[in-house]
C-alpha cells in the first residue's frame, strides 16, 4: 500500500471536472484501487459521485492510497496528478 | 491544364444530353403546329376555311405548336437545371432546385435593372424577351448556361459546408440554394451592365453585313450560327427580317421593307414570275444546312463513335437528324458538337456562311416563316413550283454540303480527338473524379461513413438513404442485417428500427452526415474500404464489445424543459468527451430541475450546481446545471433535497436562477449522464430537440457479462 496526503491549493476544489480528469487519469491502473480519503469518509477515484461528494475545497487535506500490483507507479501518478491539477 | 479544361468541357457537353434529349419532341410539335397554323400559310393555299381560325385541325395545331413553343420559349431554363444537375457531383436534387431559384433570381434583377433605367421601350428591338412572365434581357440558352454551370460551381464546393451549431439547419445542402439566391442576385444586375453594350455591337455588325452585297450574305449566314448559343442572333436577324436593313421593293404598287415583308408580299402577288432574292437571301441557305448540311455532320459524328456506343449515340444523331431535316430545329444537333467541339462550330458556321451566300448568288429563292426544314420547303418551295424559286438546284447543292459536312467532320473528329457523343472516355472519367473526392474526404467523413454503410449490413444492403431534420433515414434489404452497435458507435443518438426501416438519430447535423454517406458510396469505395475497416481493431472493439443478452434496460426522463443534444453537442471539452460519463446536454428553458425517475439521492455538491442520483445498486446520474456553475459557489442555486432523500420521478430536486446563471457562467447547457458506465453498458439517447420534464432522454441498455 502506497498513500500520500495533498493540501488542495485548487480554489474550487473536486468538482466535476477534476473528479472526472482524476478518474481517467487512474484509468492505467485498472488492477490497483486507488481512493482518496477526506477525514472518516473516503471514495475510489472511480467512483465519479462520491468523489464529488467528498466535497474536497481549498485548504483540506486529502490522503491518496493505492493499492494493488501497480501502487508504486498509482502513486506516483496520482501525487503528480494532484500536484498539476488540484 | 489544357486536358483539365476539356476535361471540364466535356462534362459540359454531357450535361447537355438531357434537356437536348427533350428537344425533338419539342420540335416536331411546334415545327408542325406552326406551319399549319400560320394565317399567311393557311391562307396562300386557300385553306382557311378547312385548316383556319375555328377549325378542329386550327385547335389541334395550335395546341401542338404552343406546347411544342413552350419548351423552346423556356430552354435556358431547361438548360440552367439541366446543366446543374449534370455538373454537380452528389444531391444532384439540391442543384437542380437552387438552379430553379438563381434562374428566376437573375432575370428578377435584370428586370428591375430595365424598369428602373426607364422601361424595355429604350432597349434594342429584339434584346428584351419575357422569361417566365419576366421582363428581361434576351440572353438565350446562355443565360441558363451561366446560371448551370455558375450553380453547379457553387453546389461543388459549399454543399457540405459546416455553419456553426445554432444555424445548423441551414448548413450542408441547404446552403446551397441560398448562396446561389444571393450570387445571382448580383449577376443579374451585372449582366444588365455587361450584356447590352455586346447586343449593341451585335446590331452594328447588321450594318456593316447590309453594306457587303453578297460577301454581306456570307457574313449574315456565319454571324447568325455563331450567335444562336448565346440567344443573340434575335438582335442580330429580326432587323434583316422585318426592316429596312433587309432591303426595301416595291411589290404590287406598294413599298415594302425588310426581307421577310418583301417575301410575303411576292408570295400574294399573283403576277410575281420569280421571286426577288431580296425577300429570301437571308432564308434559302437554311434549307441547305438543315436538311441536307447538318445531317451529314450527324452521320459523320455516328460513324466516328465508339462500336459499343454506336447503338445508344445512334438513336440520338438520327431523332436529332430528323428533326433538323423535317422541321429545321437544329438544337439538338448542334448542342451535340458544339460545346464539346467549338471547333467544329465555327467551321459549321463557314459553312453556314457560304450556304447563304450561294443560294443568294444562284437566284434560289425559298422564303420560310418558321425554319428550313422540309416543311416550309415544301409550301414555299415546292408548291410554288421550281420556276418562281428554283428550288430543285437545292438539291445538287445540298448533296454537295452533305458530302462536305461529313467528310469534313469525320476527318477533324478522329484528327483532334474531339470528343462527339460516343467518343467521351465515360467510365474512365468518373472514376477520375471519384478517386480525387475520395483522397480528399478521407479524413472527415470516411471513416464514418464506412461505419455507418458496415453497421447497415454493406452497400449491397442498402436500398434507400435520405434524412429529416436530425435522423438518417434508411431502407435496407435485410433488417437483421443491420448492427445498431456499429452505427452507435459512428455518433448516433439513437436508432430505432422497424423491420427493413432504419432511422439513425444524429441530431441537426445530420444534413453533413447524409452528404458524406452519398459521396462515400458513389465512390465506390465502400467495398474497397471493408479490409481496411477491419483492420482498425481498436476501433472494432470499443464499437462491437463482446458481450451477452440484454438483460434490461432503464429509461430514464428529462430533468428539465429545454433543448436536448447528444452530451458531445456540451461547450465543456471534459463533458463533450465523455470524461466524467455518457449521456445528454439539455439547454434548460426554467430553473428547474425535477427527478428524472425514482432514485436516492446519492450526493448534492455543496455549491448546489450538481446532484447525483442513484437508480439502483452501481447505477448513477449525475444532473450538472450549468457549465463552470461550479465557481458561482453556490450563488442562484437552491437545492430541494439532500443526500440520501429518495425521490419518485417528477419530484422538485432543485430551483435555480437561470437569468443569473446565463449571465454568470460560461453556458447553460447543463448534461445529464450516467457516470457509472461498464463496458456491458450501452447509452441511447432518445430524444433531441425540445424536450419536457419527464420525457423520455436517456435509455441504458444493461447486457449480461
Amino acid at each position: 500500500m502506497k498513500q500520500f496526503s495533498y493540501v488542495i491549493q485548487d480554489p474550487l476544489g473536486i468538482h466535476a471536472r477534476p473528479a472526472g480528469a482524476l478518474g481517467k487519469a487512474a484509468k492505467p491502473f485498472a488492477g490497483t484501487v486507488i481512493s482518496v480519503a477526506k477525514g472518516d469518509k473516503s471514495a475510489k477515484v472511480t467512483q465519479l459521485m462520491k468523489l464529488m461528494g467528498l466535497g474536497v475545497k481549498a485548504g483540506d487535506t486529502v490522503t491518496v492510497t493505492a493499492e494493488g500490483p501497480d501502487e508504486q507507479a498509482a502513486a506516483a501518478a496520482m501525487e503528480q496528478f494532484f500536484k498539476e491539477n488540484l | 491544364m489544357r486536358e483539365k479544361f476539356f476535361g471540364v468541357l466535356q462534362r459540359v457537353g454531357r450535361s447537355f444530353m438531357l434537356p437536348i434529349a427533350i428537344l425533338p419532341v419539342a420540335g416536331l410539335l411546334l415545327g408542325l403546329g406552326s406551319s399549319f397554323t400560320s394565317e399567311t400559310t393557311l391562307a396562300t393555299y386557300h385553306l382557311l376555311d378547312l385548316m383556319g381560325p375555328g377549325t378542329v385541325p386550327y385547335f389541334i395545331f395550335s395546341v401542338l405548336s404552343k406546347c411544342g413553343g413552350v419548351i423552346f420559349d423556356n430552354l435556358p431554363l431547361i438548360f440552367a437545371i439541366g446543366v446543374a444537375i449534370g455538373m454537380a457531383r452528389q444531391e444532384k436534387e439540391v442543384a437542380a432546385l437552387a438552379a430553379a431559384v438563381s434562374f428566376l433570381v437573375m432575370h428578377a434583377g435584370i428586370s428591375a435593372m430595365i424598369g428602373l433605367t426607364g422601361g424595355a421601350d429604350k432597349l434594342l428591338e429584339g434584346s428584351t424577351a419575357m422569361v417566365l412572365g419576366i421582363q428581361s434581357l434576351q440572353m438565350g440558352a446562355f443565360g441558363g448556361i451561366i446560371v448551370g454551370l455558375g450553380v453547379a460551381a457553387i453546389h461543388n464546393r459549399f454543399h457540405q459546408i459546416q455553419l456553426p451549431q445554432v444555424l445548423s439547419f441551414f448548413g450542408g445542402s441547404r446552403f446551397v440554394p441560398i448562396l446561389s439566391t444571393l450570387v445571382f442576385a448580383l449577376v443579374g444586375i451585372l449582366m444588365f451592365f455587361v450584356w447590352q453594350p455586346i447586343q449593341g455591337a451585335i446590331n452594328a455588325l447588321g450594318m456593316l453585313v447590309y453594306s457587303s452585297g453578297y460577301f454581306g450574305t456570307f457574313l449574315f449566314g456565319m454571324i447568325k450560327r455563331l450567335l444562336i448559343p448565346f440567344g443573340l442572333h434575335h438582335v442580330f436577324y429580326l432587323p434583316f427580317w422585318q426592316t429596312a436593313l433587309g432591303g426595301t421593293m416595291e411589290v404590287a404598287g406598294t413599298m415594302v421593307s425588310g426581307a421577310q415583308n418583301i417575301f410575303f408580299a411576292q408570295l400574294a402577288d399573283p403576277t410575281v414570275t420569280h421571286f426577288s432574292t431580296a425577300g429570301t437571301w437571308c432564308f434559302t441557305g437554311e434549307f441547305v444546312l438543315y436538311i441536307f448540311g447538318f445531317p451529314g455532320a450527324a452521320l459523320a459524328m455516328y460513324r466516328c463513335a465508339r462500336p459499343e456506343r454506336k447503338k445508344q449515340v445512334g438513336g440520338l444523331l438520327l431523332s436529332a437528324a430528323l428533326t433538323s431535316i423535317l422541321t429545321g430545329i437544329t438544337e439538338p444537333l448542334e448542342f451535340s458538337f458544339l460545346f464539346v467541339a467549338p471547333a467544329l462550330f465555327i467551321i459549321s458556321s463557314v459553312f453556314a456562311g457560304l450556304a447563304y451566300m450561294l443560294c443568294h448568288l444562284l437566284n434560289i429563292t425559298v422564303g420560310l416563316t418558321f425554319s428550313g426544314g422540309l416543311i416550309d420547303l415544301a409550301l414555299f418551295g415546292i408548291l410554288q413550283g421550281n420556276g418562281k424559286t428554283g428550288w430543285l438546284l437545292l438539291i445538287p447543292l445540298g448533296a454537295a454540303f452533305f458530302a462536305v459536312y461529313y467528310f469534313t467532320f469525320s476527318f477533324l473528329i478522329r484528327r483532334f480527338q474531339f470528343k462527339t457523343p460516343g467518343r467521351e472516355e465515360g467510365d474512365q472519367e468518373t472514376k477520375l473524379y471519384t478517386k480525387a473526392d475520395y483522397h480528399a474526404r478521407k479524413e472527415e467523413g470516411e471513416g464514418v461513413s464506412a461505419a455507418i454503410v458496415r453497421g447497415l449490413g454493406g452497400a449491397a444492403n442498402l436500398a434507400d438513404v435520405d434524412c429529416c431534420a436530425t435522423r438518417l433515414r434508411c431502407t435496407v434489404h435485410d433488417g437483421d442485417k443491420v448492427d445498431q452497435q456499429i452505427l452507435k458507435s459512428t455518433g448516433a443518438a439513437g436508432i430505432i428500427q422497424k423491420g427493413q426501416g432504419v432511422q439513425v438519430v444524429y441530431g441537426p447535423q445530420v444534413n453533413l452526415i447524409k452528404a458524406n454517406l452519398e459521396a462515400y458510396l458513389r465512390s465506390g469505395a465502400a467495398e474497397a474500404e471493408q479490409p481496411i475497416i477491419q483492420g482498425e481493431t481498436e476501433h472494432r472493439e470499443e464499437a462491437e464489445p463482446e458481450h451477452g443478452e440484454l438483460l434490461r434496460t432503464l429509461v430514464i426522463g428529462s430533468p428539465f424543459r429545454g433543448e436536448a443534444a447528444p452530451i458531445t453537442a456540451c461547450p465543456d471539452e471534459a463533458f463533450a468527451q465523455k470524461m466524467m460519463g455518457d449521456g445528454a446536454a439539455v439547454i434548460p428553458w426554467e430553473g428547474v430541475v425535477t427527478a428524472p425517475c425514482d432514485a436516492a439521492v446519492s450526493m448534492v455538491f455543496d455549491t448546489q450546481h450538481a446532484i447525483g442520483l442513484e437508480l439502483e445498486e452501481g447505477v448513477e446520474l449525475l444532473i450538472h446545471v450549468g457549465i463552470n456553475t461550479v465557481a458561482l459557489k453556490g450563488q442562484g442555486f437552491k437545492a430541494l433535497v439532500q443526500e440520501g432523500d429518495r425521490v419518485k420521478k417528477g419530484d422538485k430536486l432543485l430551483e435555480f436562477d437561470l437569468d443569473y446563471i446565463r449571465e454568470h457562467a460560461s453556458s447553460t447547457s447543463s448534461p445529464v449522464l450516467f457516470t457509472t458506465m461498464e463496458d456491458n453498458q450501452r447509452l441511447r439517447l432518445l430524444k433531441t430537440g425540445h424536450v419536457k420534464p419527464g420525457e423520455d432522454l436517456l435509455a441504458l441498455d444493461i447486457y449480461g457479462e
